[in-house]
């Protein structure tokens, strides 16, 4: 295996929101790398502005000080090279399934006829089709956001950002997002950020795992996963699955009551 | 589209299939209690009655009732006809004022008047509050004066708008748009900030510049909220153009109304207030027809949900 090629490099970004007693410091100086097909999650406690590390990125929100670079340039942002994605769906209601997985086309000024070939296409690679015309209130909460995976992954983006994506659902519906996820991640050859709160889903999915501290926000340690199994079920029943999600839970130091003891 | 839309959803939805999961024993059960008792369900006769059809023969029947009655309490002389009018002369001046023409000239003066009232009112009160979303530092700048001028009783300004555009046409329009701008613009403003947040971050990630935002976001998603304020100021603009009528006019509906009931002509004032119902109705339900067709992703919500 040759050492992976850096994709884009966070260095020293700093971020603060004005607040009423003077400016309150969210990211300080946060240095990490995303490699080439890579699949980094970044957990951290609760408000430690992992949300604000996304849009950083996505260049909706510029950084005090700090550079990014990608793929070697210097970038402000990622502004349309990036895939956003949210625990809220956010399918545009008015928009049928087909109209709302077009959209990120429709953006691009990609030729209609093309688009919707391609969003066809994509909707029966993802089991949808029969769905273009219905409007996201007649689907089920999994069906609304793998609609939301399709279009995401449709636009071709350099670096998919979820956002806590599969948070919302059930249990089973989210074990076979994750498979899809995995599956769609492999097949288009795309490099995934994922922030989460869940150490499990982190573990199960990811080559490596950013653990973020306390706001201000510094990188606090970076784990490499060696899971071999790319599903997220295999990876669950892997031997080696509780020492990871041990060592993290270690990390973001959540107090178990054996600890206690 | 939307037909389509609404056809190909049928299949998905639960409602709309009929239920199998009824066992043979189970049918058989009810099967042999409906054969002893062959009696319709409680509440059947309601749901009879809870169709189109249905519904409109309770409706007229209401109606019907409700003028006899009016007519026989005025034969009978326990109201006195002088004061209340009755239906039988409300029906002659109908008639009459039909067949010189002189009815359908007034409502249509006022129907113009209101109509292009509105359009304009609304009009530009939509744009300008749609227009606000584009920058906070106006908008906020501009909040004050609007809040004041809303708070001003709009037909306090009538004497004013007479004195300013004379006492034709003009002044009528001009008070129906003074009606009904504000509450465009304020009803646009509102729901152009209300827009979710989310949608406008998720385009603006794919690069989408503030035009396309306006455009992708914020016109679809205040559409609802601008669709159902014209329901509002269509009524206004009815209000505008016959307060304009009653305070100086030489025609309109408004005009009617006013001088019959100068000269206790009750039955002419009933048969004016009787069309201006008739005219808002039936406005109102253009506006209905107008956003079943503009809003087709509205209608799907109430399908298949339980009704408590």
């Amino acid at each position: 295996m040759t050492a992976p090629e850096v994709q884009l490099s966070l260095d020293g970004i700093r971020k603060s929101f004005p607040g009423k007693g003077g400016p309150v410091p969210v990211l300080d100086g946060l240095t990490f790398d995303i490699y080439e097909r890579d699949f980094v999650s970044i957990i951290g406690p609760s408000g430690c502005g992992k949300t604000t590390v996304f849009n950083v990125i996505a260049g909706l929100l510029e950084p005090d000080s700090g550079t990014m670079t990608f793929r070697g340039e210097v970038v402000p942002g990622l502004q349309g090279r990036v895939g956003y994605m949210m625990q809220k769906d956010l399918l545009f209601p008015w928009r049928t399934v087909l109209q709302n997985v077009m959209l990120g086309l429709e953006m691009k000024g990609v030729d209609r006829a093309q688009a919707l070939d391609t969003a066809r296409e994509y909707l029966s690679t993802f089991g949808l089709s029969g769905f273009e015309n219905a409007y996201p209130k007649m689907l089920s909460g999994g069906m609304r956001q793998r609609t939301a995976l399709i279009r995401t992954l449709i636009m071709d983006p350099d670096i998919l950002l979820l956002d806590e994506p599969f948070s919302a659902l059930d249990y089973q519906t989210r074990l076979y997002l994750e498979g899809v996820l995995l599956d769609a991640v492999e097949t288009f050859h795309k490099t995934v950020v994922l922030v989460t709160h869940d150490i499990d889903e982190a573990v199960a999915l990811s080559k490596r795992v950013v653990v973020l501290g306390n706001r201000p926000t510094k990188v606090k340690s970076v784990h490499e996963i060696g899971l071999d199994a790319r599903s997220p079920i295999g990876a669950r029943s892997d031997p080696r699955f509780s020492d990871y999600f041990q060592t993290l839970c270690g990390e973001l130091e959540i107090q178990t009551r054996q600890r206690a003891a | 589209m939307a037909s389509q839309a609404l056809k190909t959803s049928q299949p998905s939805n639960p409602s709309q299939i009929p239920t199998t999961a009824q066992t043979p024993k189970a049918s058989a059960r009810t099967a042999r209690k409906s054969a002893v008792r062959p009696r319709a369900k409680p509440g059947a006769v309601a749901r009879a009655a809870d169709t189109m059809l249905g519904r409109g023969i309770i409706q007229l029947l209401a109606v019907a009732v409700f003028f006899l009655a009016w007519e026989v309490a005025v034969r009978a002389g326990w109201l006195t006809e002088f004061l209340v009018g009755a239906p039988s002369g409300i029906w002659r001046v109908f008639l009459a004022s039909m067949r010189d023409g002189s009815l359908p000239v007034d409502t249509w003066y006022t129907v113009i008047e209101a109509i292009i009232g509105f359009l304009i009112g609304t009009l530009m009160g939509s744009v300008a509050g749609l227009g606000l979303w584009y920058s906070a530092f106006v908008a906020r700048l501009v909040e004050p004066f609007i809040v004041a001028i809303n708070s001003v009783p709009k037909i306090a300004l009538a004497p004013i708008v007479i004195l300013w555009f004379g006492t034709g046409f003009v002044s009528k329009v001009a008070l129906a748009v003074s009606l009904t701008a504000l509450v465009a613009l304020i009803a646009a403003y509102q729901a152009a900030r209300d827009a979710d947040p989310d949608l406008q971050a998720l385009l603006a990630s794919m690069g989408a510049s503030k035009n396309r935002v306006f455009k992708s976001v914020i016109v679809p998603s205040t559409l609802p909220a601008i669709i159902g304020m014209f329901r509002i100021n269509i009524g206004f603009a009815l209000v505008g153009a016959v307060v304009g009528e009653f305070i100086s006019s030489q025609r309109g509906l408004g005009h009617l109304i006013y001088s019959a009931s100068s000269l206790y002509d009750l039955n002419t004032v009933w048969v004016g207030l009787f069309v201006l119902m008739f005219v808002g109705f039936l406005l109102y339900h253009v506006i209905d027809f107008a956003e079943r067709r503009i809003l087709p992703w509205r209608q799907v919500i109430t399908t298949g949900q339980v009704q408590v």
